[in-house]
């Protein structure tokens, strides 16, 4: 597939037959169910969007069945920006349902495949923008990362996927899971592409109470593989991951260190607390989010015998059996009694998490961890709910802090599935970011 | 801490959720799972830390109170709702 770099050069003509290109070969390959449907906004170059992502007239849903129905009556901010650029959104991508979820399973749509195995997951929850990419079918696409879900589908299908700073980019007009945790972000075929989109994407919107007002420019045009950083390591962090995933890190700190960085060992609190932490956090977050759907607005209703009874039906048969955990889980640390020792908890470690990235946000420019534990599972292995929450533990801190990163494909497990790390840096350092992973990519490729 | 039946009742009331008969138990069970690992939390010592986590110190500003309504939104929002009328969401009777 042509790079988002090279997309830039196309003319009116080039870009219609890329797309009726794009359009047949997505027809070919309906069992991949990387798209929910291909609609196309606008004579730019083609991004897949999510699910999540309002685009106006579009039915976007969520991948969940309770909005299924509902029209998009305005576009996100990330759209709007896109088509001021000449870009198209092109195609709703699948994602587990409200992005609650690792493997993209939890879709009202079904489940995508991915596309460098079938019988493995393309990760989540922004699954079909990874695999849309990772099989030729979409120059570049825009996923949603709360917890790892634009990161860790990058990782498993053997893109790019970046997470940008909190604030970064408008939330306006994403649908919401946790408020405090959701950022949109460039899922693409290279960190070249990656910082394209994103530059076109950031930026301060007064639509969204929570968006950075600062101006940093743009980093695409400023990318230099050549920059060396103070990169850190962190060993203890690494040492349940799978062998393939250790490898692949032992590999990268040497391609770091021949590319000329100094690299550094340091270590972070067990990972566990983050999963605690995190999922406190976003069910309290999404409990209250989600309280909105109710059938009487929008998407789906269940008439029920009374008001509240078609409430009862309306979201008992409209949301899947993870998001209908997670609601009641996000009741449970939010209801009096329960509230302080769990809710408040939860803030306190966020706190703590936060401070310790700073403090080696002091010395370094960039930590690598990896994103995942192991490889793409294969389909049903995370079946049990704190299994699937378990896999989540290199890539939520990230979102608890609110900082940019960066999952890149590193290396190839001895099953031919590709290893994605991540490269993280302090918060707004998205030139950094950038450049360090440009230097560890071009390095592998080198 | 051990979810029961009284409790997963009373979540079930401030979720607006009813889980059939034939999950009760599998949900009952999931979910004293994870309470009984975020609990891991309570090893951490906290003393002294804010209870108030913002991402930003600077978000949540204060802005003119200038009008900004755009109407067709509405009138979308409207024609593509379950079910109104008139401008108007239509909902059950609520008042006999």
């Amino acid at each position: 597939m042509i790079t988002l770099k090279e997309a830039l050069k196309l003319s009116k003509e080039e870009l219609i037959s890329l797309k009726e290109e794009l359009k047949a070969k997505i027809a070919d390959n309906p069992e991949l169910n990387a798209y929910i449907d291909v609609l196309n906004v606008g004579e730019g170059i083609p991004i897949a969007i999510k699910d999540n992502i309002q685009v106006t007239g579009w039915s976007v849903t969520s991948g969940s069945n309770i909005l299924k129905g509902y029209i998009a009556p305005y576009n996100a901010t990330v759209i709007e920006k896109l088509l001021a650029a000449n870009m198209s959104p092109f195609g709703r991508t699948n994602m587990d349902e409200f992005a609650m979820g690792s493997t993209t399973e939890s879709s009202c749509y079904g489940k995508t495949l991915n596309p460098l195995n079938p019988n493995c997951v393309p990760g989540g929850s922004s699954g079909g923008s990874a695999a849309a990419v990772a099989a030729g079918l979409a120059v570049a696409a825009l996923g949603s990362d709360t917890g790892g879900s634009i990161r860790q589908p990058a990782a498993f299908c053997g893109i790019v996927g970046m997470k940008p700073t909190y604030g970064r980019v408008s939330r306006y007009g994403l649908g919401a899971y946790a408020s405090s945790l959701d950022q949109i972000g460039p899922m693409t075929q290279n960190v070249e592409d990656a910082a394209i989109l994103y530059d076109i994407i950031q930026g301060y919107d007064p639509k969204d109470s929570t968006s950075a007002d600062r101006n940093d420019g743009t980093v695409s045009d400023k990318l230099d593989p050549n920059v060396k950083y103070k990169i850190a390591i962190v060993p203890d962090y690494v040492k349940d991951a799978s062998e393939d995933v250790r490898n692949a890190y032992e590999k990268a700190i040497d391609v770091l260190k021949s590319a000329g960085h100094t690299i550094v060992e340091k270590t972070l609190m067990d990972p566990k607390y983050d999963i605690s932490a995190y999922y406190i956090t976003a069910t309290a977050e999404a409990t209250t989010n989600l309280a909105r759907y109710d059938g009487i607005r929008y998407g789906n209703r269940v008439e029920g015998e009374n008001l509240k009874d078609t409430f009862l039906q309306t979201r008992s048969k409209g949301f899947g059996a993870e998001v209908q955990r997670r609601i009641m889980l996000g009741n449970f640390v939010l209801s009096s009694g329960y509230y302080d020792a769990y809710y408040v908890k939860a803030q306190k470690v966020r706190s703590l998490i936060q401070q310790e990235y700073n403090k080696i946000f002091d010395e370094v420019d960039l930590i690598l961890t990896p994103v995942a534990p192991r490889t793409a599972y294969e389909f049903g292995a995370l079946s049990d709910p704190l299994e699937m929450y378990l896999s989540d533990i290199y890539t939520i801190s990230v979102n608890l802090a609110g900082l940019p990163a960066i999952s890149l494909p590193v290396d190839t497990a001895t099953n031919g599935m590709p290893v994605g790390l991540q490269l993280i840096a302090a918060p707004y350092a998205e030139q950094t970011l950038f450049n360090g992973a440009l230097s560890l990519e071009t390095k592998l490729k080198g | 801490m051990q979810i029961d039946e009284t409790l997963l009742q009373r979540l079930e009331k401030l979720s607006f959720l009813q889980i059939p008969d034939e999950h009760r138990e599998e949900m009952i069970a999931q979910l004293s799972e994870i309470v009984a690992f975020v609990d891991n939390l309570s090893e951490l010592s906290t003393e002294g830390v804010d209870a108030t986590f913002a991402m930003s110190d600077t978000a949540t500003r204060l802005r003119e109170d200038a009008g900004s309504v755009d109407r067709t939104i509405n009138d979308d929002i409207l024609s593509h709702a379950p079910h109104s009328q008139d401008h108007f969401f239509i909902v059950p009777k609520i008042i006999e």
